[in-house]
């Protein structure tokens, strides 16, 4: 019993010591953020450059802030993804973080009960020139004609090809390009292709554990045949034959076998890294740890492209956008504190394209057109991204909430746990139940 | 320790006189009972209560001009097939796992009742798990069940088999949450029933040897009747420990797929801290609560007769 | 132990079932191992296949990293504050409960015995939503009281003391009446000492219930630096970590797993005797 509480006592002072380190003279501001917790391996790193991926960078961002500002200091406080369940919580028992990342979809939701601090004189103090925002960032953060957060990033949804086994499947033209589909049914006679001559699925898929691909996947082949389906912002339409059109595809791949099934998000991006597949719909975020990956031997050596979605409906290229943001929430700040979290904020600014680096759409324009930009991999594939990203239209209330809805039920009939018409008929009944109830 | 082994049956018989020291009622004896009942009152009784009207409200989070509704939560309760659905698969959740419970239970403490260092490693072992929380379970069985890259997914393609997706088919999601759920806290039935064996005298077992009694007679005429009131507690135990389910289908599922593996509690916290509708949260809590008050009645009007009788 | 194992134990049947319940055992190692495995390994090759866990090389970093960054430390110690008082509270609440209820007598003492056994039949979930409602209102969250203090209202101690002190004879009791000790004293003197073994019980029980607890602190202890391991180590699993750092997250698994382990193993005797001892039999 001595030697636990000798040991109990030690871990004590160890913990006690080390935030003992922190400096006591500047002012502290939390900063709730997820994108994974990686001190391991970039605790000490404040050279950006020499960061990789969410993790990585955003880590040694912070590090590269503590060390340089003579007045802050961020505590970041790493939670859970997406981590809006505790933040409620959190705000609701009075001590929230000073400040949170926070998808731009889910603002609105905090903003309109006035949990978040509007920030447009404070960006106009700080020499934040709000004109430079893209489109897509801008009106991610406005809501109400007030800018409610300092934008990051906006991320789509695109495809991630293993050129390797592309080439092996026959699916590479004279130029060095993947030969992507055009319609549904090059869409299916490819994957077949592919699947006869490599042995190996066509997709990859997050198809287990979240909902994220689901209804990004479907949101996406709704835009690209121009179907509103939240014409009403209080009423989402799932009734049109194009919504079960697209669903349908998505159960077609799912019963065919052309895509890994039952893998979650970590399963499916190690899978795509492993070569198990040609394609993994995903996300922007994931370039840059494959291109790291392409430089290594293994199955994606000097083998890795990213393309934006092929646009397999002929009605436009648009596709499912969202974007990462940071907000200042509602509590008695000093003026101190105040100053210092937009001083934060504004780093985060002036170094967003550090954060564009992990494969992220920059927020500003002048980063977007300068040749840096245009300089790292892949980026000119990708360019009609910034165009083409669509997000659900602001004044849709809990679209965290909704995404989360549509997800499962748009999942549930691709495995075909339901059929597509009462799939689509679920959603639409709880989203519109959902919306009924929201304030 | 033997000899002062908690007995309320035993209690029971030994307080059949009239309560009270010799003294007789004095209001300052309760002051033992005050402090206790200053936390009961405030933090269970009040917050109950509180629990009821707020069922009655329509309320948001972060916002303070909640109005009375009435039943109409409860209403929109039994019309919504989401929340049906967590009544259903947290019944069937107990459905699964506490025969399990006790079934294996009862094997594990038959097999280890015995006093060599091996029982009481293995008895360690399977008790062992129970002092994990549930986070670390999760992470563990994740890693288990990933078709990827889990352990049992391994395994089966080393056998030249196609891996079995558990937790993300619908139909697999629930018993593959009850597989982990046994594996986390099977040592608990064990113990009991282990202690229930060794009070069992062994002049029985003498006497059914002498007889020639096989092993399988032996366990129904004298073993089972004998632990007839441990396995009543289990089994009591076992359902209002599983009707709580939450940590295991929040981490290792989320409740899906297609809501296959939502329980009820998933469902209040969702409604909570997700939707916001505290209303509608307490609503559902309170059908929880009727539902496992119902369950405690039932189970204590069924303890006595046999007991008794 | 047992005066019916000579009986029960025959022979090679006997052998077979103890070499069967021995091969479970090793299947139910199977998922620890498999995750002390992972732990030791370097988080990229996880990336590409977690198969590469089953041949060499090995290497401790995982371990190593958490000394450095890990918020493990900070919950630990979070959680043994919560369950020591969660603990401490129970016993003294209890005892003094179920001394009065079982032998101070006073006006109405039945009839609340009787309210308070229906509190057994009130599970926490059901009021989680209003206490959190009240500890917002009180602007009590993130603190230890906030995490400790509703685990003391659960009414199952009371009853189990109750019973205890009911069961303890009388006689004790009434010859130091007889000696003019006053109530307290005798409670504090000659009859506590007398419910250690119960105690125990329910000593153990709370701290494994405390420190496993996970609802509460997960709505309560919303606070990074207030999060105990439970609720901290689900902080950690989200995809991120499970994609880009799998070793680690499974190092913290077993780290975090281990202190409680520990002191299971120190004290496995009197846990085994403690649930022997809620074995109502």
């Amino acid at each position: 019993m001595r030697k636990l509480t000798t040991a109990l006592l030690a871990g004590l002072v160890l913990t006690a010591g080390a935030s003992a380190a922190l400096a006591a003279d500047k002012t502290e501001i939390s900063v709730a953020r997820f994108f994974g917790a990686c001190e391991a391996d970039y605790g000490s790193v404040t050279d950006v450059t020499k960061a990789n991926g969410e993790c990585g960078i955003i880590t040694a961002l912070i590090n590269k802030f503590n060390a340089e500002s003579t007045t802050t200091v961020v505590k970041p406080e790493i939670v859970e993804w997406p981590g809006y369940d505790q933040l409620t919580a959190r705000i609701r028992s009075g001590e929230p973080p000073v400040i949170s990342v926070m998808h731009e979809a889910v603002i609105s939701d905090y903003s309109s009960r006035g949990l978040l601090e509007p920030l447009d004189e404070d960006f106009a103090k700080a020499g934040v020139d709000v004109n430079d925002m893209t489109d897509a960032a801008r009106q991610g953060v406005t809501k109400d004609g007030k800018i409610y957060a300092m934008p990051f990033d906006t991320h789509t949804w695109l495809w991630h090809i293993n050129m390797n086994l592309f080439k092996e499947a026959g699916l590479v033209d004279e130029a060095g390009k993947p030969i992507l589909p055009k319609n549904t049914d090059e869409l299916f006679a490819q994957a077949e292709q592919f699947k006869e001559k490599t042995g190996k699925p066509y997709f990859i898929s997050t198809l287990a554990n979240e909902t994220a691909f689901y209804t990004r996947t479907f949101d996406t082949l709704l835009y690209q045949q121009n179907v509103d389906f939240f014409a009403d912002p209080n009423k989402v339409d799932f009734s049109s034959p194009e919504a079960k059109g697209a669903l349908q595809l998505l159960a077609d791949i799912y019963s065919k076998d052309l895509t890994t099934k039952n893998q979650d998000y970590a399963a499916s991006v190690s899978s795509f890294a492993a070569g198990d597949g040609g394609v993994f719909i995903c996300g922007t975020w994931l370039i840059d740890t494959y291109d790291q990956e392409s430089k290594k031997d293994g199955p994606l050596a000097n083998g890795y492209a990213v393309t934006a979605f092929p646009q397999i409906y002929p009605g436009s290229p648009r596709v499912w956008a969202d974007g990462h943001s940071w907000v200042l929430l509602k509590q008695d700040l000093s003026d101190a504190q105040r100053a210092s979290a937009v001083e934060f904020m504004k780093f985060l600014w002036d170094n967003n394209f550090e954060w564009a680096r992990t494969g992220h759409l920059p927020v500003r324009k002048s980063i977007i057109d300068s040749a840096e930009f245009k300089g790292l991999p892949h980026r000119d594939d990708i360019a009609s991204l910034a165009v083409n990203g669509t997000a659900l239209p602001s004044a849709v209330k809990r679209q965290f909430s909704i995404q989360e809805i549509e997800g499962e039920e748009v999942g549930s009939a691709m495995r075909g746990d339901k059929s597509v018409e009462e799939a689509l008929t679920d959603a639409e009944t709880r989203i519109n139940e959902l919306l009924a109830n929201a304030k | 320790m033997t000899d002062a082994t908690l007995s309320p049956g035993k209690a029971v018989a030994a307080v059949k006189r009239p309560t009270g020291a010799s003294i007789g009622p004095r209001w300052t004896n309760a002051l033992f009972i005050a402090p206790y009942m200053v936390f009961y009152l405030a933090l269970l009784v009040y917050p109950l209560f509180k629990g009821i009207w707020m069922s009655m409200l329509e309320s948001d989070m972060f916002d303070d001009t909640s109005k009375f509704t009435g039943l109409a939560n409860y209403y929109r309760l039994f019309n919504d097939k989401i929340f049906i659905g967590t009544i259903w698969n947290t019944v069937l959740f107990v459905l699964m796992t506490v025969p399990v419970f006790v079934a294996i239970g009862l094997l594990l403490a038959l097999a280890l009742n015995r006093s060599d260092r091996t029982s009481a490693s293995l008895r360690a072992i399977f008790f062992g798990t129970s002092v994990l929380s549930v986070t670390i379970v999760t992470i563990i069985w994740k890693m288990m069940y990933m078709p990827g890259n889990g352990a049992i997914a391994s395994i089966m393609r080393l056998f030249g088999l196609e891996p079995i997706a558990f937790i993300t088919s619908s139909s697999l999601a629930l018993p593959a949450i009850a597989v982990t759920t046994i594996w986390w806290i099977i040592g608990l039935p064990m113990m009991l029933f282990l202690a229930a064996l060794q009070q069992i005298p062994g002049e029985l077992y003498e006497a059914a040897a002498l007889d020639n009694a096989s092993r399988w007679r032996s366990f129904w005429s004298i073993t089972l009747p004998s632990i007839r009131r441990t396995m009543l507690v289990v089994v009591i135990y076992e359902i209002v420990a599983q009707f709580q389910l939450f940590g295991q289908a929040q981490l290792l599922t989320q409740g899906g797929p297609n809501n296959a593996s939502r329980p009820i509690v998933l469902f209040i916290y969702e409604q909570g801290f997700r939707s916001w509708n505290l209303g509608y949260a307490a609503a559902a809590s309170e059908v929880l609560f009727l539902i496992m008050a119902v369950a405690a009645l039932a189970q204590f009007f069924a303890s006595r007769k046999r007991v008794e009788g | 132990m047992a005066a019916s194992e000579h009986i029960v134990g025959r022979g090679i049947g006997n052998k077979l079932i103890l070499l069967s319940v021995v091969l479970v055992a090793v299947i139910w190692m199977l998922p620890i191992a498999w995750t002390l495995l992972l732990s030791l390994k370097p988080n990229s090759e996880l990336m590409i296949s977690t198969a590469s866990a089953f041949h060499p090389p090995y290497t401790l970093k995982n371990y190593t990293d958490i000394f450095q960054s890990s918020g493990v430390f900070r919950w630990l110690w979070n959680s043994a504050v919560v369950s020591v008082g969660v603990t401490a509270g129970i016993l003294i609440l209890s005892s003094l409960a179920g001394y009065g209820f079982a032998r101070a007598e006073f006006k109405g003492r039945d009839i609340i015995f009787v309210l308070v056994l229906l509190g057994l039949a009130v599970p926490e979930q059901a009021v989680i939503i209003a206490r959190h409602q009240m500890f917002s209102d009180l602007k009590m969250h993130n603190t230890y009281p906030a995490i400790i203090l509703p685990g003391l209202s659960s009414a199952f101690g009371v009853f189990l003391m109750t019973q205890y002190f009911k069961a303890i004879p009388k006689d004790i009791d009434e010859a130091a009446m007889l000696d003019n000790a006053s109530r307290f004293k005798i409670f504090w003197k000659v009859l506590l000492p007398l419910t250690v073994p119960a105690q125990a019980t329910l000593g153990i029980f709370s701290f494994l219930g405390a420190w496993n607890d996970y609802l509460w602190p997960l709505i309560s202890a919303t606070k990074p630096e207030m999060f105990t391991i439970t609720v901290g180590m689900a902080s950690t699993q989200t995809n991120f970590a499970q994609s880009e750092g799998l070793g680690f997250l499974m190092a913290q698994a077993i780290f975090a797993g281990l202190p409680v382990f520990i002191v299971y193993l120190f004290f496995q005797k009197y846990i085994v005797r403690a649930v022997a001892g809620a074995a109502i039999n």
